[in-house]
C-alpha cells in the first residue's frame, strides 16, 4: 500500500509538472508559426491531445522509474523476489477500460469533430466568395493560375512562380499533377505534394485527378516574414524535389487587387 | 560424378578450404564494389585522360538517359568534319542538348540556379540538321540550320538546343568550327533540373593542326 | 556430421590427391558472375537485340541479376547441400568445425541464426553509414556532399531499405528467432534446415543489390519504391525491386520455417499454455509474413514489370495511387512485424532480471496476436494526405484502437517490474529504455493518427522522428537488449557490465537528442527527402547532425563491445540469470545437440515463487568447447 501511495504522488507531482511545461509549449504554438484558421484548428487537436496523454506518459515513465530505483536488486546474484502474484484484476481492469476510453474519447474529438469542421469548411453554402486557384504541379515546378481573374501562371520579376493570396479570404486551391508544356508524355505526372507549412495542411497532388484544398486565411504575411509561408513539395517526386518551392504573401483586399493589375498587366504585355 | 565418396568412403574434394583465399577475394570484391559506387566517375575520368586525347572524327553518338550523358566527354579538333547522333534513349523524360560556357541564372531560396549557359557554342555556326524523329522542339539561336528530310518543331528563346521526345533523335553535322578550348554540353529542362542531377558533359577542343 | 569431420582430418594428409574446393563464398562469387555474364549476354546480345543499346539494358540486367543469386546461392552450397541430395545423390557436405562454418551453407540453426545476425549486422553498418552521410549533407542548407540531390536522394532510398527489410525484419526474426525458437521450445533442429540454410543466402545478396543499385542509376523514391515516381527513374530502381524481392523471400522462408518449427516441433508437455513468450512473438510475425509478405513481392513483381517494358500500369493513364495503396497494405503490417518480437522480448527479460513471474500473462499473449490482426486494418494512415475523404475516420479509428492492444505489452511488463527483485544490468537497462523510446513513437503516433493533425505533419520530419523513435527506439534498443539478455548463451562469456551500461547510456542520450528534435525540425517545416532546405532551419540540422554521429559512434562501440568479449570475456554459468525458459537449461553456447536428450516440460516458465526447473530428467551437460 505504502508502494502504491508512494507511487501515486509522485505520479501526480510529475504530471503536474509535465502539464505546465506541455502548456508554455503550446502557448508558445506548437505549430511554430500559423496563418490560417485551419492551421489554428490542427494545433487546437495537437495541444488537446498532448494535454490528455501528458499524464498518461507520465504514469508509465513515473512507473518504469520508480520500479527501477524503489525493486532494483542489491544483491550480486539472481533471487526470486519475495513478493510474487499473476495477476490484479482491479487494475487490469482499470487499465484496460481506461485505454479504451481514451481512445474513444480522441476518436470522438478531437478526430471526427476536428474533420467534421475540415469537411464543413469545403462546403458549398460557404463557399460563395472563394478565391480560385489553379495549381498544377509539374517537374519541378508550382503554376499559379487565377482563372476569376484570367491570370496565367503568376510570376514575380525573376520568371519564378509565386502565391499572392489576400487575408480573411476563403481560398479553393484546386489541384492537378501534369506537364502542361508536354501533354504527350504519360510518364511526366507523379505524386506530388501541396504544403504550406504556417497553412497547417497539405494535399498530395495526384496525376489524372483533380483534388481540392481549403484554407481560410487569417492573417497578413509573407514569405519574408516567416519562412514557414511557402509552398513546399512535400511528397519526393525526383531530383528537383527539393526545390519544388514558392514563396507566399499573404495581403490586405486592397494589395491583393493591386497586385492582380499588376500581373494582368504584365501577361498583357507578354502576349 | 555418380559416386562422390571412394571405395574407402571418403570424399573426392576436400571441403577444407582455405581462409586465405577467402579474405583475399572478400576484401577483393568490397574494395571493386566500393571503388564502383564512390568513385566510378573520377575513375572513368581517368581513363578518359590517359585514353581519350586523340579527337573524334566523323559521327559521335550521344546517348541521354535520365539524368546523365554517354559519353560524358568529348574531344574535336577545329576543322573537322563532324556528326552529333543525338538519342534519347529515356523511355519517360524528353532532354536537349545544349553546348556553351558560363551560366545564366536565375535567384531562388536555395541559391541561384542555372537556366543556361551564357555562350552559346553554335553561335554563328553553319548546321546541317538531319535525321529528326520525335523531336520536342529545335531552337535554333544564332546557329545557321540547313535541313534536310522532315523539318523538326522549331521554337524560339534561349541558346541553340534541340529538345528530343523520349525515344527521339537528330543529327547535327558542321564544321568545328574555331572556337578551341573547354566546353560544357547540358541539359536545362523541367526548370533548370536535369542540369542539377548531373546532366552535363565536357568537350575539348583542340587548335587546328 | 561431425564424426565424419574428424575422420577427414585424419584422412587428408595421407590423400593429397584430394583436390581443395574453393572457399564457398568465394565460388559463390565466381558463379555469380557468371551466371550474370552469361545472361545479361544472352539477353542484350541475343534474344533482346536492339540498336544502339548499351551492354547492360534494363531487361538483361534483371535477368542477369536472376542468374547471379542463383549461382550465388548455389555457390555457397546449396548444390552440394540442397539440390545433389534432392537428384539422389549422397549428401557431400561437410561443415568445419571452427570459425568457417559461418561462412557456408549449414543446416544448423544455431549456425544460420548467427549468420543472419551478421548479416543483419553488416546491413545496419552499412545503412547506418548511409544516416552519416546523410546527416553530413543536412548540416548544410545546401548541397555539398552529395553532387547532386539523386545522389543524396538514392542514399536515402538504400538507408531505408537495407534498414528495413535486412535489419528491422530480420534481426530479431531471422537473426534471434532462428537461433532461440528452436533452443526456446525444445527442439534440436528446425522444420526444414535445407530451406533455411538456402534462405539465409538471400540476405546478403540483398543487401548487395540494394547497395550497389545507384550504379545503374540514381532512383529517387526512397524505401517504398513509389509508384508513378518510379516508373520514370533512372534503372537503379530495378535494383531495389530486385534486392527487396530477394530479401524479402529470405523473410518468407523464415516464417514458414519457423511457424512450422513452433507448431509441430515443441518438446513433449510443452503445451499451447506454455508457449514462451518470444515464440509468441515469432508466430505472430511469421503469421504476418506469410500473409503479407508475397502481396508485396507481387506488387514489386509488376512494378518491376512497368519499369523493364515499360508499361503504364501507374502513371497518369493507370491508376497512380494503386502502388501506394498496396505497399502500405504490406508496409504497415511490417512495422508490427518490427516491433512485435521487441514487445515479446520486454515480457521475456523482465520476469528474469526481476525474478517475478510474468503478470497478466493471458494480456501479453492477446496484445501480440490482436495487435497482429489489427496491423492490417490501418494501413490507410499513410494515405490521409492522398485518399478519398471517406476513408479517414475509419482508419483513424483503427489507428487508434490499435494503442490499445500494443498497450498491454507494457501492463505485462510494468506488473512484472512492480514488486520485483529487478536486477539493473545491461539488458534491463536497454529494455527499460525500449519502453520508454516506444511510448515516445505510441504518443506522437495517436497524434498522427489525427487526420487533421496528420495532414500538417506528414511526410515532414515529424513523421520521421515518429518512425525512428518505433524502429531504433523500440526494435534496435530491444535488439541491444536480446545481444547481453543472451550474451552469455551465444558466446558461453559475460560482457563486462560497466562498459554494456555506459554504452546503452550513450546511445540513449544520443538518440533521443537527435530524434527529439527531429520533431521539432518537422512542425517548424522541414520536409522529408530533401538535401536543400531553407536557411532558418539550418542551426538545428546543424546541431542535430552531431548527436546523430555521436549516436553513431555508441552503436560502433556498443558492437565493439559485444565482438572484444565474445572473445576475450570471463567464461559464464550455464545459467547466469536463473531463468526458467528453456534455452537456458542447456550448455552455453549449446552443444551441437541442443538437448539430449530432449527435455519434457512439466509447467510453465514464468513462474518464479520457487527454484523449481520448469522440467523433468535436466539434459546432461556437454561440456563447452
Ligand atoms: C543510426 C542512426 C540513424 C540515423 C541518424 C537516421 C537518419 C535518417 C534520416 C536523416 C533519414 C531521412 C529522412 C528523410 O529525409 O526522409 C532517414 C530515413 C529513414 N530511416 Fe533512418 N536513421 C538511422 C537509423 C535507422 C534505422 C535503425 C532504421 C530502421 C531499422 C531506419 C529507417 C529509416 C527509414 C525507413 C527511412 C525512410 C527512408 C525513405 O524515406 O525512404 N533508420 N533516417
Ligand atoms: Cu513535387
Ligand atoms: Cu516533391
Ligand atoms: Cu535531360
Amino acid at each position: 500500500m505504502g508502494d502504491i501511495l508512494a507511487f501515486t504522488l509522485v505520479w501526480i507531482l510529475v504530471s503536474a509538472l509535465g502539464e505546465i511545461g506541455i502548456q508554455s509549449l503550446i502557448h508558445h504554438g506548437v505549430y511554430y508559426y500559423t496563418a490560417t484558421t485551419q492551421a489554428l484548428d490542427g494545433e487546437a487537436a495537437f495541444a488537446f491531445i498532448i494535454t490528455v496523454l501528458t499524464p498518461v506518459f507520465a504514469f508509465i515513465v513515473v512507473m518504469i522509474g520508480y520500479d527501477m530505483i524503489r525493486f532494483r536488486s542489491r544483491e550480486p546474484g539472481m533471487r526470486p523476489s519475495p513478493r510474487q502474484f499473476y495477476n490484479n484484476k482491479v487494475f487490469v481492469s482499470i487499465w484496460i477500460l481506461v485505454s479504451i476510453a481514451l481512445n474513444l474519447l480522441f476518436f470522438v474529438h478531437p478526430t471526427a469533430s476536428a474533420v467534421e469542421q475540415m469537411f464543413n469548411s469545403e462546403k458549398e453554402r460557404y463557399n460563395r466568395h472563394d478565391l480560385i486557384i489553379n495549381v498544377t504541379a509539374r517537374q519541378w515546378q508550382w503554376l499559379f493560375d487565377y482563372p476569376q481573374y484570367n491570370i496565367t501562371q503568376a510570376q514575380d520579376a525573376n520568371g519564378n512562380s509565386i502565391l499572392y493570396l489576400p487575408v480573411d479570404r476563403t481560398v479553393r486551391f484546386v489541384l492537378r499533377s501534369y506537364d502542361p508544356m508536354h501533354m504527350y508524355d504519360p510518364y511526366a505526372g507523379v505524386i506530388h505534394s501541396f504544403w504550406i507549412p504556417a497553412f497547417g495542411v497539405k494535399q498530395d497532388i495526384i496525376p489524372g485527378e483533380t483534388r481540392y484544398m481549403y484554407v481560410h486565411t487569417n492573417k497578413v504575411t509573407s514569405y519574408n516574414v516567416d519562412p514557414m509561408v511557402r509552398v513546399q513539395c512535400a511528397e519526393v517526386c525526383g531530383p528537383g524535389h527539393p526545390f519544388m518551392e514558392a514563396p507566399v504573401h499573404v495581403v490586405s483586399n486592397v494589395d491583393f487587387m493591386n497586385w492582380i493589375k499588376q500581373q494582368q498587366k504584365l501577361q498583357a504585355g507578354q502576349s | 560424378m555418380s559416386k562422390t565418396v571412394d571405395s574407402e568412403g571418403r570424399f573426392h574434394r576436400d571441403t577444407d578450404w582455405q581462409p586465405g583465399v577467402f579474405f583475399g577475394v572478400l576484401a577483393l570484391v568490397l574494395l571493386i564494389g566500393v571503388a564502383v559506387l564512390f568513385g566510378r566517375f573520377w575513375i572513368a575520368g581517368i581513363f578518359q585522360k590517359a585514353f581519350d586525347r586523340v579527337p573524334t572524327q566523323g559521327t559521335v553518338h550521344v546517348f541521354q538517359f535520365d539524368y546523365a550523358y554517354e559519353p560524358r566527354h568529348i574531344t574535336w579538333r577545329v576543322g573537322d568534319r563532324v556528326t552529333i547522333a543525338l538519342r534519347n534513349m529515356s523511355d519517360t523524360h524528353w532532354h536537349e542538348m545544349v553546348i556553351g560556357r558560363g551560366y545564366d541564372t536565375v535567384p531562388s531560396a536555395f541559391g541561384a540556379i542555372a537556366t543556361q549557359f551564357k555562350t552559346d557554342f553554335w553561335d554563328g555556326v553553319p548546321v546541317r540538321i538531319s535525321n529528326a524523329h520525335h523531336v520536342d522542339n529545335l531552337v535554333l539561336n544564332k546557329a545557321r540550320a540547313t535541313f534536310v528530310g522532315s523539318k523538326p518543331n522549331l521554337a524560339t528563346g534561349g541558346d541553340f538546343s534541340p529538345t528530343l521526345q523520349p525515344g527521339g533523335s537528330i543529327n547535327l553535322t558542321f564544321t568545328v568550327p574555331n572556337k578551341p578550348g573547354e566546353w560544357q554540353y547540358g541539359c536545362f529542362v523541367q526548370q533548370y533540373m536535369h542540369y542539377v542531377a548531373g546532366m552535363n558533359g565536357t568537350i575539348t577542343i583542340l587548335p587546328a593542326k | 556430421m561431425s564424426s565424419v569431420v574428424s575422420d577427414m582430418h585424419g584422412a587428408r594428409s595421407e590423400h593429397a590427391r584430394v583436390k581443395r574446393m574453393l572457399p564457398p563464398v568465394v565460388r559463390g562469387l565466381l558463379w555469380a558472375l557468371i551466371g550474370f555474364l552469361v545472361m545479361n549476354t544472352l539477353v542484350s546480345e541475343v534474344f533482346d537485340r536492339m540498336p544502339y543499346h548499351p551492354f547492360i539494358t534494363r531487361a538483361s540486367v534483371t535477368l542477369g541479376w536472376v542468374a547471379a543469386v542463383g549461382g550465388w546461392i548455389l555457390g555457397v552450397g546449396a548444390w552440394e547441400g540442397a539440390v545433389k541430395p534432392y537428384l539422389g545423390y549422397p549428401e557431400e557436405w561437410v561443415v568445419p568445425q571452427d570459425w568457417r562454418k559461418y561462412f557456408m551453407y549449414s543446416t544448423d540453426h544455431k549456425v544460420i541464426g548467427l549468420q543472419y545476425i551478421f548479416s543483419s549486422l553488416g546491413g545496419f553498418l552499412i545503412a547506418g553509414f548511409a544516416a552519416m552521410l546523410m546527416r553530413l549533407e543536412l548540416m548544410k542548407g545546401q548541397m555539398w556532399i552529395f553532387n547532386n540531390p539523386g545522389a543524396y536522394l538514392s542514399t536515402v532510398g538504400v538507408h531505408g531499405t537495407v534498414m528495413m527489410f535486412s535489419v528491422g525484419t530480420v534481426a530479431l526474426v531471422g537473426g534471434f528467432g532462428n537461433y532461440f525458437i528452436p533452443l526456446m521450445i525444445g527442439a534440436n533442429s528446425t522444420s526444414f534446415p535445407r530451406m533455411s540454410g538456402v534462405s539465409q543466402w538471400l540476405v546478403p545478396a540483398g543487401i548487395a543489390t540494394v547497395v550497389i543499385s545507384p550504379v545503374l542509376g540514381q532512383w529517387t523514391t526512397g524505401w517504398r519504391g513509389y509508384e508513378p515516381l518510379a516508373g520514370q527513374d533512372p534503372a537503379g530502381i530495378l535494383f531495389y525491386y530486385l534486392g527487396v524481392f530477394a530479401l524479402t523471400t529470405s523473410s518468407l522462408l523464415v516464417a514458414i520455417n519457423l511457424t512450422a518449427t513452433i507448431l509441430f516441433k515443441r518438446a513433449p508437455g510443452l503445451t499451447w499454455n506454455r508457449i514462451p513468450m518470444y515464440a509468441w512473438g515469432i508466430l505472430a510475425v511469421s503469421l504476418l509474413n506469410l500473409i503479407w509478405l508475397p502481396e508485396i513481392q507481387m506488387t514489386f513483381v509488376m512494378a518491376l514489370l512497368n519499369a523493364v517494358i515499360p508499361l503504364p500500369y501507374f502513371a497518369q493513364i493507370g491508376s497512380p495511387l494503386t502502388y501506394m495503396e498496396m505497399f502500405w497494405l504490406f508496409g504497415h503490417p511490417e512495422v508490427y512485424i518490427i516491433v512485435v518480437p521487441a514487445f515479446a522480448l520486454w515480457q521475456e527479460i523482465l520476469p528474469v532480471m526481476g525474478q517475478k513471474s510474468l503478470f497478466a500473462r493471458q494480456w501479453g499473449i492477446i496484445g501480440l496476436v490482436f495487435v497482429m490482426i489489427l496491423s492490417g486494418l490501418v494501413w490507410a494512415h499513410h494515405m490521409f494526405t492522398n485518399m478519398r475523404n471517406s476513408q479517414m475516420l475509419p482508419f483513424s479509428f483503427f489507428t487508434e484502437m490499435i494503442s490499445i492492444p500494443t498497450g498491454f505489452a507494457y501492463l505485462v511488463s510494468l506488473g512484472t517490474m512492480w514488486r520485483a527483485n529487478l536486477k539493473l544490468n545491461t539488458p534491463t537497462l536497454y529494455t527499460l529504455m525500449s519502453m520508454f523510446n516506444f511510448l515516445i513513437g505510441g504518443v506522437t503516433g495517436v497524434l498522427l493518427a489525427d487526420p487533421v493533425v496528420n495532414l500538417q505533419v506528414h511526410d515532414s520530419f515529424f513523421v520521421v522522428a515518429h518512425f525512428h523513435y518505433t524502429v531504433i527506439g523500440a526494435m534496435v534498443f530491444s535488439w541491444f537488449a536480446a545481444f547481453f539478455y543472451w550474451f552469455p548463451k551465444l558466446s558461453g562469456r559475460m560482457y563486462n557490465e560497466f562498459w554494456g551500461k555506459v554504452g546503452a547510456i550513450w546511445v540513449f542520450i544520443a538518440f533521443n537528442m537527435t530524434f527529439g528534435q527531429f520533431f521539432f525540425l518537422g512542425l517548424h517545416g522541414m520536409n522529408r527527402w530533401v538535401p536543400v532546405y531553407p536557411s532558418y532551419l539550418e542551426p538545428m540540422n546543424f546541431e542535430v547532425s552531431l548527436f546523430a554521429f555521436l549516436l553513431g559512434l555508441g552503436f560502433v562501440f556498443n558492437f565493439l563491445h559485444i565482438a572484444w568479449m565474445w572473445n576475450k570475456g570471463p567464461v559464464a554459468k550455464d545459467n547466469p540469470w536463473q531463468a526458467k525458459t528453456l534455452e537456458w537449461q542447456t550448455a552455453s553456447p549449446p552443444g551441437e545437440q541442443n538437448f539430449d536428450p530432449i527435455p519434457k516440460v512439466i509447467s510453465g516458465f514464468y513462474d518464479y515463487r520457487d527454484q523449481r526447473l520448469p522440467i523433468r530428467n535436466s539434459p546432461q551437460k556437454e561440456p563447452t568447447s
